[in-house]
């Protein structure tokens, strides 16, 4: 075969390939979408469970991305500076929730945070109990989603070079100034992305959640729920609705990229 | 990285860093700074010890190469960044970055950037300027205002400026004293005058762009003696030289300027105390007005820096047979 020829037929197997892989994401989600976003969006309105959990889902993701934001961007920074003893070890333990299978990090939180051990005993009487709760339901999603956020943070954080920081603090800046005038506004987009992967990978957690609180119910769980005691169309519309409610955080992404600055898309 | 890297800098001073790339010129400004660390060693400032003192509690101002203008400001806001709107005005007049105003810091050249960094850094009015080749960026008509108007400040305000640069004119017009850096360590603190004078050692000859570096052996000799310094003799690569140096034996290098090197097509009558080679002309390289004529003798060459006048009234030209004269006293043997 000519070398043209060859050219030829790896470009059709790419082709074919791509093609393939994106039929195989495109059908399902096409096909829920198609078949059930009529009525998932008609059922916003009648259906008061769906709205529920819609809201409870979204509060939920909320409050664990902003306490991660709070409390992991500190240790961000510290891991993106190397200014941690062990830092390695402590940015791959950190990792570690993503490699858990999602049933057993919410068996997990029980077996840590559930009423019958001493935590879980001061969290139920300060009303803060993670069994049935709202509680439960925003640890399981930091629990799972937060190394989402750690890890892109971290990054964004190591890509704005340290001698700015040197700069500011010569003309003056104490180091967590200088992190605050500086470093955090350069790193500014990475981390509003990074906040927005982990409220999506929040938005859609079942395994851990269902483990903790199967109610109130969060809208995977409420699909879950409507398809194992209904059946498939009684489910549709509320599967059809959370894919339309992850293209929020997708678009979100899409706008932070395109109005990014060269030295950020670059790194 | 630095070893042993001991100077001291009087208030006031103009020192300059030289040394080739990677000898640690950047991370000597840093670590004076203040904000790298370093594991071993002792900084003072204005007297005082400063080696664990926050960078910002060390009052310096520090321009390095690439400016590290802060992206998400403007030009106005990175001169201000550390000082007032009205220091910021002030000091960006004073050296004309003025104009940028209004201007983000992206549609900045690199000259312009390293001219707000400048502004930045001045504007907070600091005892001591670190600077990193803080004109490299600049055209040639820019750098010379510029480079003026920081001197002028310097002067009038009595700041401390340690100032790294690669530009040797630069480092003669503006320091008073030079700190060569080499092999993590420092190979030569003297003053400008006296680094292309007298080198220290071969590295800092080559170093400096000195035409005539030999390497062999010297041996004193006896009773010619001119203040601490004593007249050697120098013996090494083809060459026999007179010259004059501390007082040492053992290996060493003989370092002559080219402008020292006297070309004539007959031997100089003279009175003091000379270096006759006899040679021919091998290559003549035209340096501007300058001409580097390069004269085989012996087992080695030589370079004269003549005037391209010189080389016409010579009638100089490769195979011509010449005669490099150089006098003892600019032999320097180190």
């Amino acid at each position: 075969m000519s070398a043209r020829g060859a050219e030829r037929l790896a470009t059709a197997g790419v082709i074919a390939g791509a093609s393939l892989l994106l039929l195989l994401l495109a059908i399902p989600i096409g096909s829920l979408v198609v078949r059930g976003g009529v009525a998932g969006v008609n059922a916003l309105a009648a259906d008061v469970e769906l709205r529920n959990a819609l809201l409870l889902t979204a509060a939920c993701a909320t409050a664990a991305t902003f306490a991660t934001i709070l409390l992991g961007t500190p240790l961000a920074y510290l891991l993106a500076r190397d200014r941690v003893p062990g830092g390695v070890a402590l940015a791959t333990l950190l990792e570690l929730p993503l490699l858990i299978p999602h049933p057993v990090a919410g068996i997990a939180l029980l077996l840590a945070f559930g009423r019958q051990t001493w935590i879980g005993g001061v969290l139920g009487r300060a009303g803060l109990g993670i069994v049935g709760s709202s509680t439960g339901i925003a640890l399981a999603m930091l629990f799972v989603a937060a190394p989402l956020y750690m890890s892109a943070a971290r990054e964004a954080i190591a890509r704005v070079d340290r001698r700015y920081e040197d700069v500011a603090r010569t003309l003056g800046d104490s180091p967590w100034r200088a992190v605050r005038r500086v470093t955090l506004p350069l790193a500014r987009r990475g981390i509003v992305a990074a906040a927005i992967v982990m409220w999506a990978r929040a938005v859609s957690e079942f395994g851990a959640i269902v483990i903790l609180t199967y109610n109130p119910k969060v809208v995977s769980v409420l699909s879950y729920d409507r398809f194992t005691a209904y059946g498939l169309d009684a489910a549709l519309p509320v599967a059809a609705v959370l894919v339309l409610l992850a293209l929020v955080p997708l678009l979100a992404l899409r706008s932070l990229r395109a109005g990014a600055s060269p030295l950020e898309r670059s790194g | 990285m630095l070893a042993d890297v001991t100077f001291a800098l009087s208030r006031g001073q103009w020192g300059v860093v030289l040394g080739p790339a990677g000898a640690g010129k950047t991370t000597l400004l840093e670590i004076i700074a203040g904000v790298r660390r370093h594991s071993k060693g002792r900084i003072a400032l204005r007297g005082a010890d400063v080696t664990t003192r926050r960078p910002e509690a060390r009052r310096l101002g520090m321009v390095y190469q690439h400016g590290f203008l802060f992206p998400h400001l403007d030009v106005e806001g990175n001169i201000a960044y550390g000082s007032s709107a009205a220091a910021a005005c002030a000091a960006a007049e004073r050296i004309g970055a003025d104009a940028l105003f209004g201007r983000s810091v992206a549609t900045l050249s690199g000259g312009e950037r390293q001219l707000v960094a400048l502004a930045r850094a001045l504007a907070t009015s600091p005892d001591i300027l670190l600077l990193d080749e803080p004109f490299a960026a600049l055209d040639p008509r820019r750098r010379s205002l510029v480079r003026s108007e920081v001197a002028s400040i310097h002067r009038e305000r009595g700041t401390t400026v340690l100032h790294v640069t690669h530009d040797f004119v630069e480092a003669g017009l503006l320091g008073d004293l030079a700190i060569v850096l080499h092999g993590g360590g420092v190979a030569q603190v003297a003053t400008p005058d006296e680094l292309f004078r007298k080198p220290a050692s071969g590295i800092v000859a080559d170093f400096v762009g000195i035409e005539n570096v030999f390497r062999g052996m010297i041996e004193s000799r006896e009773g010619d003696t001119d203040g601490a310094e004593t007249t050697l003799r120098f013996t090494g690569e083809g060459i026999e030289l007179i010259g004059v140096g501390r007082p040492t034996c053992g290996p060493g290098h003989a370092v002559v300027r080219g402008e020292d090197v006297v070309l004539s097509l007959s031997p100089l009558d003279g009175s003091s105390p000379r270096n006759v080679l006899a040679g021919v002309v091998r290559e003549i390289a035209r340096d501007g007005v300058l001409s580097r004529v390069s004269v085989a003798t012996g087992g080695t060459s030589i370079t004269a820096v003549v005037t391209r006048r010189s080389v016409e009234e010579l009638g100089l030209r490769p195979d011509v047979a010449v005669t490099a004269s150089v006098k003892a006293t600019a032999v320097h043997l180190c």
